[in-house]
């Protein structure tokens, strides 16, 4: 299934207070998600930012299907991890740089999870920062062909976070001469000369953070 | 509560979440939560918690997600009244 599907979450968004309340953090996961906190490793990771992290798997999770199926509706709690991996010793850094592009995870001290809705099963790699949350997923476990972006960027403004990504997108795709558009489903596309390229894409944007994904055939 | 008072009301819940004022001064049943408003998909569910707390009722997830435009969420919050009232 050749689709895209990403998430960012800025940590200086969130209210950590409402987050640790089960009225709200039991709209996002399960009883069996909420005891995936409890494992080995993850003692570092603060309750609130597993909530969230969980959060940017499952919407990545839905974008990527969204984008075969525009019907369906984004209900975290269908969207349902059974295993989540964390590199030993992981402690949360800072993000010290303006931009980080890459392609695939390898070498990365990344945080992988499967991911079940229905009768599809995705895989996801989230890169998790002081600042914000990332992930990424894809619908096997070869993330070799899928290119992603970070970037931190100087507004707040809606407008300006989607003309940023969009802009960011573009100077990291390997073919020149390419727009964003939405399809009439309001999904995004990539067009050369008017036609729709087969290049999946998905944007996001959170306060100062923009991330972008795209999957080439493997 | 008629839907035009529960629309007013929504509209307080929605404000905090929403830099798009004037769309917000203006919004109807079709307008849509995410496009038309630009509210982040992160705080749905904060809308969601505080329109429990606004109404003291409870939504879970499986009617939070038909919650996207204007329209829904009064369909939802009106049913929740209902059945709180029965």
């Amino acid at each position: 299934m050749l689709s895209a599907g990403n998430d960012i979450v800025s940590l200086n968004a969130i209210n950590v207070t409402r987050t640790k309340q089960p009225n709200f953090y039991s709209k996002i996961l399960t009883l069996t998600e909420t005891a995936l906190h409890k494992q080995p490793g993850f003692a570092t990771i603060p309750f609130e930012i597993f909530v969230w992290l969980l959060w940017s798997i499952k919407e990545s999770a839905f974008k990527f299907l969204q984008r075969i199926d525009a019907d369906i509706l984004f209900t975290p709690v269908k969207f349902e991890v059974n295993e989540i991996q964390i590199p030993p010793g992981f402690n949360l850094p800072g993000f010290d740089d303006v931009e980080l592009t890459g392609i695939g995870f390898d070498g990365l001290n990344t945080i992988r999870s499967t991911i079940k809705f229905g009768d599809h099963i995705f895989y996801s790699n989230s890169l998790i920062y002081k600042e914000f949350i990332v992930s990424v997923v894809n619908s096997n476990q070869d993330f070799s062909q899928t290119h992603w972006g970070i970037k931190r960027i100087d507004s707040n403004e809606t407008d300006i976070q989607s003309a940023e990504v969009r802009a960011f997108l573009i100077d990291n795709l390997p073919d020149k001469n390419i727009i964003i558009s939405k399809n009439s489903k309001g999904i995004p596309i990539l067009l050369k000369d008017k036609q729709e390229l087969s290049i999946p894409i998905s944007l996001s944007h959170h306060e100062y953070y923009i991330a972008y994904s795209f999957q080439l055939p493997v | 509560m008629t839907r035009q008072e529960i629309l007013n009301e929504l509209k307080k819940v929605i404000s905090p979440y929403t830099t798009n004022k004037e769309m917000l001064a203006q919004i109807n049943e079709d307008t849509d939560l995410l496009k038309d408003l630009k509210i982040n998909s992160a705080n749905l569910v904060d809308i969601i918690i505080d329109a429990e707390a606004k109404y003291d009722i409870e939504i879970d997830y499986d009617e939070a997600d038909k919650m996207m435009n204007v329209g829904s969420c009064i369909d939802v919050i009106s049913e929740k009244i209902g059945q709180k009232q029965q």
